[in-house]
């Protein structure tokens, strides 16, 4: 597994199965509400978990539940890379 | 009266257990305003009445999505008495989340730990006595989907909690923000049975509808807000979800054991088959094929069996209706047999729907309707649509022929505002099955030695339409509709039950009835009327009268030696003999076996001994007097569409017709195909009926198909303009009403019919004229129409869309 150090990724950049911690979300309005509601959450563990078959949407594993988020909403989750 | 409301996340088995409570004695209806279900249900309990409404499923109470307001509001204003929280006990941690929100609001509640099953598979060890001790409220073990359930001990504790009165309700430490809620909480003066601590939190959040409610204004709390951000660099929103969930987190780890670390479920398991890159596809290709055969194809063939018993209804009807006295059909009757056609051939299609509605369950319970969105959002987001906008369109009849009632109706579970409403103004451009007899008529009038050709490019066409309409219509009209974020939950895999999936197909079905049946009815009283006045003029009647007369009169020349005649020398008993001879001729059509026949003989000769044998003749004389029965019928048939085209030539609808054809003739539509397709707004069948009656013109050894062809009037590029404007034409009211249901609004429905009508009339007409102008033939105006639309699909979906995003749409 890719051991990283760079900080700043977004969610969107993870690869399949690359973990990670979410830090900061830039999101606003009811999209924060949905995410937070969701368990968004800054130090909440993720893991990516596949592409959809034509790449977008992706598919995250959060809180043990599984949620798909368009890589457009996923860009505005700052997570830190674990491996 | 106990007021029990069930709430959960979505997927936690609220409505399993709803159905398990309340049996199938539940009523169904909207909840104020929006199109969101309301299911309650009222039962007694040891003397007492206990209701209870199944809330829909919500994360939270802050998103303002649909369902959230729906079940925010009804907390707060129904009174509830106790909230009964069910609770996906596989996924306990998230569920907790809402649970906190809901104990908050200091109302007494019981907690019911579904799908333990799944728990136990997972080898969670969920210790309830301490969960139950933590949190202070009765805590039940379920399995919804096991027969017999608990559902005494549960009414016993639901009555048990409703005794209750809560003094200190469940509280959850906010640190720093304790303080702030405090603050609030002495600013509020409104009186209810809600926690003001929880009306307090809410406030903080900013929350619109509880603001309003405790009279505080916005802008106190921005400054209470900027405040707390000064002082302790923390966001209110994100700061909530986070105590939340670290609450939740502690009460887990305290009560439950994961003896199995091993994450690897049945779930993940399936998702790598059915979301595979390589695989998706085909399966979702093979589910939706096995829908469509299952409901379309095979729903179609039980048709077959159910159509009897419509036509049984049919020729009761026709019985209890007075009789004709040869071409004088009484006005009831005609008016009778033209209701009873408009119900059967609605009801003709509940097996198909039954079907599907079923089919739309299972795989709403299973899990996978969510999925499908997932693998196919990318394709429909360039259109504006949602990846949930998938079974909608292949309902409405993304293959040969669908309907856009089912299509309509499963575009409820769409979370996406905009998307939702386009995907219901779309479906109606989908392949109606009941289009189908009417292209077949004009391909086999027309395009005989093309029609496989043709069918390809008429049923395909319609999707390139749906996305262009659907790109149109986001990008213009629906601009400002909210949307949703694409956050959604892949829930765990479910196995339906038997009773839910039946329960829930059997009310959509009765919906449908009730709703469509009703109004359909009311139109088809209209068009009855629009074409049956002013009626024919006297002259024309007179005419009719004698050629009546002098079939009559053949009759009895024929007849006159024949001992059977002084049964059948008055005109009353002619006409009886007509009949007898057109009644026994309908029914004995229905009539299968052998023995049905003999039975369905005794029946007749019972009721006429001395006409019937005529009908069904054993002696030679007898056979004589048959032959010039069954001549007379048909010529009074003949007589009777010649009066019926009469009627509806010169009938309101007729008039209406011929006063658009200065305009429709450049798309090369005369009168009588106008007729035609105003009439099949009413159902779609009705435009080949229409067709067919007034081309019938008697000569009835030509198929329909023949004299369409033979008429002269048209030639294929006519009919390529007619199946144009087929394609686009307005939904019918059967669909009219489901997008008034659906949408929620007269002015959606308005829309939903003026603009195909107008696409199609702009469309048919622009592609007619250049036909003439260029000299293209029928099969060239086809190709050219579909190589456009196919490539306007292809270059929308090259401009990248504005709403390719997210964005925040106009608040309400
Ligand atoms: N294995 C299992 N499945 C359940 C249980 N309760 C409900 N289900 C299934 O879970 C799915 C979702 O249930 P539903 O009642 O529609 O959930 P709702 O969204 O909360 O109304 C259905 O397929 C049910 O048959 C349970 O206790 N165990
Ligand atoms: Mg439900």
């Amino acid at each position: 597994m890719t051991q990283s150090v760079d900080p700043s990724v977004y969610l969107s950049d993870l690869q399949k199965n690359q973990k990670g911690i979410i830090r900061q979300c830039s999101a606003t309005g009811m999209l924060k509400q949905k995410l937070l509601s969701m368990g968004f959450i800054p130090g909440a563990e993720i893991i990516v978990l596949r592409n959809a078959p034509l790449r977008d949407p992706i598919e995250i594993g959060i809180h043990d539940c599984l949620v798909s988020i368009r890589r457009s909403e996923a860009a505005l989750l700052k997570v830190e890379m674990s491996c | 009266m106990l007021k029990v409301a069930l709430a959960g996340q979505p997927n936690c088995g609220k409505s399993t257990i709803f159905n398990m409570l309340s049996g199938v004695n539940q009523h169904v209806a909207n909840y104020p305003g929006v199109t969101v279900d309301k299911k309650s249900a009222t039962l007694k309990f040891q003397g007492e009445h206990i209701e209870i409404v199944d809330l829909p499923g919500t994360y939270s109470f802050s998103t303002y999505s649909l369902e959230e307001m729906v079940a925010k509001t009804f907390l707060l204003d129904e009174g509830t008495d106790v909230i009964v929280n069910v609770v996906d006990a596989s996924s306990l941690r998230r569920n907790l989340y809402l649970t906190f929100q809901l104990l908050e609001l200091g109302k007494p509640m019981v907690m019911l730990l579904n799908m333990m099953d799944i728990a136990e598979r997972r080898e969670l060890e969920i210790d309830i006595d301490k969960l139950s001790k933590m949190l202070n409220i009765p805590i039940i073990e379920t399995v919804g989907t096991k027969r017999g359930g608990k559902k005494k001990e549960i009414l016993e504790a639901i009555s048990q909690a409703g005794k209750v009165t809560i003094a200190e309700p469940f509280k959850i430490d906010y640190m720093e923000f304790e303080n702030f809620i405090a603050k609030i909480e002495e600013m509020i003066s409104y009186e209810s049975t809600i926690s003001k601590r929880w009306l307090a939190i809410k406030a903080l959040e900013a929350d619109k509808v509880i603001l309003e409610k405790v009279n505080i204004s916005k802008d106190t709390i921005k400054d209470i807000t900027s405040n707390i951000h000064a002082k302790y660099d923390l966001d209110v929103d994100q700061t909530f979800a986070r105590v939340r969930y670290d609450s939740a987190d502690v009460v887990y780890h305290k009560c439950v054991k994961e003896k199995n670390q091993d994450l690897d479920t049945l779930t993940a398991k399936v998702d790598r088959i059915i979301l595979n890159k390589w695989l998706a596809f085909p399966v979702l290709g093979l589910i939706i094929y096995l829908i469509y055969q299952l409901s379309i194809v095979w729903g179609y063939e039980l048709t077959n069996y159910t159509w009897p018993l419509l036509a049984t209804l049919k020729n009761w009807a026709i019985t209890v209706l007075p009789p004709p006295e040869l071409n004088n059909v009484p006005m009831i009757t005609d008016f009778g047999i033209w209701m009873i056609n408009s119900a059967i051939a609605l009801l003709n299609y509940v097996p198909i729907f039954f079907i599907l509605f079923a089919l739309i369950a299972i795989l709403e319970d299973v899990g996978y309707m969510p999925r499908m969105a997932f693998i196919l959002d990318r394709v429909f987001r360039k259109f504006g649509l949602h990846g949930q906008s998938t079974l909608p369109l292949v309902l409405g009849g993304a293959f040969v022929g669908g309907c856009a009632v089912p299509g309509i109706m499963a575009t409820k579970g769409i979370a996406d505002d905009r998307a939702r409403l386009a995907t219901i103004l779309t479906v109606p451009y989908m392949n109606c099955l009941a289009k189908v007899p009417f292209y077949t008529l004009l391909l086999g009038a027309f395009f005989k030695e093309d029609m496989g050709l043709m069918m390809f490019f008429i049923s395909t066409v319609t999707l390139f339409i749906a996305l262009i309409v659907a790109r149109l219509t986001t990008s213009t009209v629906l601009q400002n509709r909210e949307t949703a974020p694409f956050i959604m939950e892949l829930p765990t895999y479910h196995l339906p039950t038997f009773s839910g999936v039946i329960l829930r197909a059997t009310q959509r079905v009765w919906l449908y009835i009730k709703k469509v049946m009703t109004i359909v009815l009311a139109v088809a009283v209209v068009l009855f009327v629009l074409l049956q006045f002013p009626g024919v003029s006297a002259e024309k009647n007179i005419e009719f009268s004698q050629q009546m007369d002098k079939a009559l009169v053949q009759f009895d020349k024929k007849v006159q030696k024949s001992k059977y005649y002084e049964h059948i020398d008055e005109a009353s008993e002619v006409s009886a003999l007509i009949n007898l001879y057109d009644s026994y001729k309908s029914q004995r059509m229905l009539a299968g076996s052998k023995a049905a026949v003999a039975s369905l003989d005794a029946a007749f000769l019972a009721k006429s001994p001395e006409l019937f044998p005529l009908v069904r003749p054993q002696d030679k004389d007898a056979k004589k007097v048959g032959k010039a029965a069954r001549k007379l019928s048909k010529a009074n048939k003949k007589l009777q569409i010649a009066i019926k085209n009469e009627k509806i030539t010169n009938s309101f609808l007729g008039m209406f017709g011929r006063a658009l054809e200065p305009l429709t003739q450049y798309a090369g539509f005369d009168w009588r195909i106008n007729v035609a397709f105003l009439s099949s707004f009413a159902a779609r069948e009705s435009a080949v009926a229409t067709l067919g009656s007034i081309y019938e013109k008697g000569k009835s050894h030509l198929s329909p198909e023949e004299s369409l062809a033979q008429d002269g009037a048209y030639t294929p590029v006519h009919a390529a303009s007619m199946l144009l404007f087929m394609i686009l034409t307005p939904p019918c009211i059967a669909t009219m009403v489901v997008v008034k249901l659906q949408s929620n609004s007269y002015r959606w429905m308005l829309f939903a019919i003026f603009f195909p009508t107008s696409l199609g009339v702009i469309l048919s007409l622009s592609f007619f004229s250049m036909a003439l102008q260029f000299n293209w033939s029928g099969i060239e105006l086809m190709r050219n129409f579909y190589l456009s639309a196919a490539t306007l699909t292809l270059i929308l979906s090259l401009f990248k869309t504005k709403q390719s995003g997210w964005q925040v749409g106009k608040s309400q």
